[in-house]
């Protein structure tokens, strides 16, 4: 166990680029082994000063039978915020998201705040944009088809539905592809399709959950900076998971970081690095001291949920 | 692409023939070779001259036998998938359901021709139930394995977009199923045929099971075979026809 932290801070310690998506797997525990005993260490910096938060969780908790996913979360995003969130797998992240969604209840005895109204999880069905970790095109459908899928189930008629995506392909790099299977693109371009039906639905929250994931190194890069673009264009509140310390800080606005599971929110750092963002921003001080400070949280978390465990 | 697949079949289709006319070669050397008597084996072109002789009954036997099919088959895929789907969103109703349906099936449905002869008479209304029963449990055990194989996540990404069921069903559901809906479908076509002429054999007032039958009764032979290849073309044809309905529609589970 010692020899995979060493390892660690060995990749830790070759720059930003290398292997940031790596890093986050090393510190994953166990499945089975104990990380409940972590002492609470919220770092609150409560949004109290910049209006009232799009939405809020307080006491989030969450059990699938014996497991515990989520525990005593606090989230609150305010509007127009780009939040991301890193954590390793399992640490409940999805089942944030699910909640977000409103497809998953939370155990009760929570606080869930939509525009400030108190509300049950499954009263944000059909109020929030949600992009799953696959794109889960419709074989089906034709590029143009799978963006416009939330409009149609909205009830807009597909011709006018049609004029819009049509609009806004080539803001997403897909203008003349729109009569291309999903089976005849790439990934990335199947992402950009999936990106365009989440934009497409348009609600005060977007819920993005891991969506370059499954990308290469080189594509996920320019489809972070495309995001950024986009966001920016757009003005949506986005809450964009990832597995990538680079990506967290290079996108957000601020950075969540959740402890092992149970999930809950370790450490809230805000990002000031200035926007537009560049792409050799993430070589500049600021940013390693960011992602010092974050890959310490992270590392932290992991050293104590071994300790726990006996090693 | 639509040019590969046209070649693609093209060839397929000129294998076919040249394969049937191949057997059809064999045939008539060994039944005019061996100089066997008709009921045993006629010889091809014999069967052709018969044929020939015989195309207006042929043809109206065909058009009997045909009609029953055809129309058993839509009624039998109409009630399967409509069974199929009532039986999904109804989720206490399938435990009941599919055991029944799924033993109802194991038995050959011609089992049962005897008694659907005595209740719906010797007409084409017995073959068309017969032929509606059989097609409909394939259909409906075809249409269940499709709705069943809807991606868990798709369901929540679009009821994330707030579908309700029917939407869930209609936009998701119903699209996932149809490459088995319509593999069903695919089987089914021939299965049509072959009870609506074993039903017709049981007893009937036309149609080619009819005229087997009849021509077995008066050692006609050549008459056998000719209804045999007739009915034959209609299997194939039918069957052809679905066939390219799937390659047309189905596009995306064949890629």
């Amino acid at each position: 166990m010692m020899e995979r932290a060493m390892a660690l801070t060995e990749e830790h310690l070759r720059g930003p680029a290398a292997g940031a998506m790596g890093l986050i797997d090393l510190l994953k525990p166990s499945k089975g082994r104990a990380v409940a005993q972590v002492p609470a260490k919220l770092e609150t910096a409560e949004p109290t000063d910049a209006g009232k938060p799009l939405i809020e969780l307080r006491n989030v908790s969450k059990t699938f039978g014996t497991v515990k996913a989520l525990q005593d979360l606090e989230v609150s995003i305010r509007p127009g915020e780009l939040v991301t969130v890193v954590g390793p797998s399992g640490c409940g992240k999805s089942t944030l998201f699910n909640i977000l969604a409103g497809l998953e209840e939370p155990d009760p005895g929570n606080v869930l705040r939509h525009k400030g109204i108190s509300s049950v999880a499954s009263d944000l069905l059909g109020k929030v944009s949600f992009m799953p970790q696959r794109d889960l095109l419709l074989p089906w459908r034709n590029v143009i088809d799978n963006a416009i899928l939330a409009l149609e189930i909205e009830g807009m008629p597909r011709g006018e539905a049609r004029k819009q995506a049509m609009a806004m392909l080539p803001e997403f790099g897909l203008a003349g592809f729109e009569a291309q299977y999903p089976n005849q693109l790439s990934g990335g371009m199947r992402q950009r399709v999936a990106l365009m039906r989440t934009f497409l639905f348009k609600r005060d929250l977007m819920l993005l959950d891991e969506p370059f994931g499954a990308l290469d190194a080189l594509t996920r890069t320019m489809m972070q900076r495309w995001l950024l673009d986009v966001w920016q264009n757009h003005k949506r509140t986005v809450l964009f998971i990832t597995h990538d310390v680079d990506e967290a800080i290079f996108l957000g606005d601020r950075v969540l970081v959740m402890t092992a599971r149970p999930g809950r929110v370790k450490l809230e750092q805000a990002v000031d690095l200035p926007r537009p963002r560049k792409a050799d921003i993430v070589t500049s001080p600021e940013f390693i001291a960011l992602k010092k400070t974050l890959l310490e949280a992270i590392e932290e978390e992991s050293m104590k949920s071994f300790q726990v465990a006996g090693y | 692409m639509t040019a590969f697949m046209q070649t693609d079949s093209a060839r397929q289709i000129s294998r076919g023939i040249a394969g049937a006319l191949l057997v059809a070669a064999v045939w008539e050397i060994c039944a005019r070779g061996l100089n066997l008597p008709a009921y045993i084996l006629p010889s091809v072109t014999s069967i052709l001259a018969g044929m020939v002789g015989d195309l207006a009954s042929l043809l109206e036997a065909a058009r009997f036998t045909a009609t029953e099919s055809f129309a058993g088959y839509a009624i039998g895929c109409l009630i399967g998938m409509a069974a199929a789907i009532l039986v999904t969103m109804i989720p206490s109703a399938r435990s009941i359901v599919l055991p029944l349906a799924t033993a109802i099936n194991s038995v050959p449905v011609v089992a049962y021709s005897p008694l659907v002869l005595l209740w719906f008479g010797i007409g084409m209304a017995s073959k068309i139930v017969m032929v509606a029963v059989a097609v409909s449990f394939t259909i409906f055990l075809s249409t269940i394995a499709g709705l069943d194989r809807v991606d868990r996540k798709s369901v929540d990404l679009i009821r994330s977009f707030g579908a309700g069921r029917l939407a869930v069903l209609w936009r998701l559901r119903l699209p996932t199923a149809l490459p088995l809906i319509i593999a069903g479908m695919r089987v089914s076509t021939v299965r049509s045929v072959i009870v609506a002429i074993v039903t017709e054999m049981l007893g009937a007032y036309g149609g080619l099971g009819w005229v087997i039958y009849q021509a077995v009764l008066q050692i006609d032979f050549v008459k056998v075979w000719a209804a045999i290849i007739v009915a034959s073309a209609i299997s194939l044809a039918f069957f052809g026809a679905i066939s390219f309905v799937e390659r047309r529609y189905v596009f995306w589970s064949k890629a």
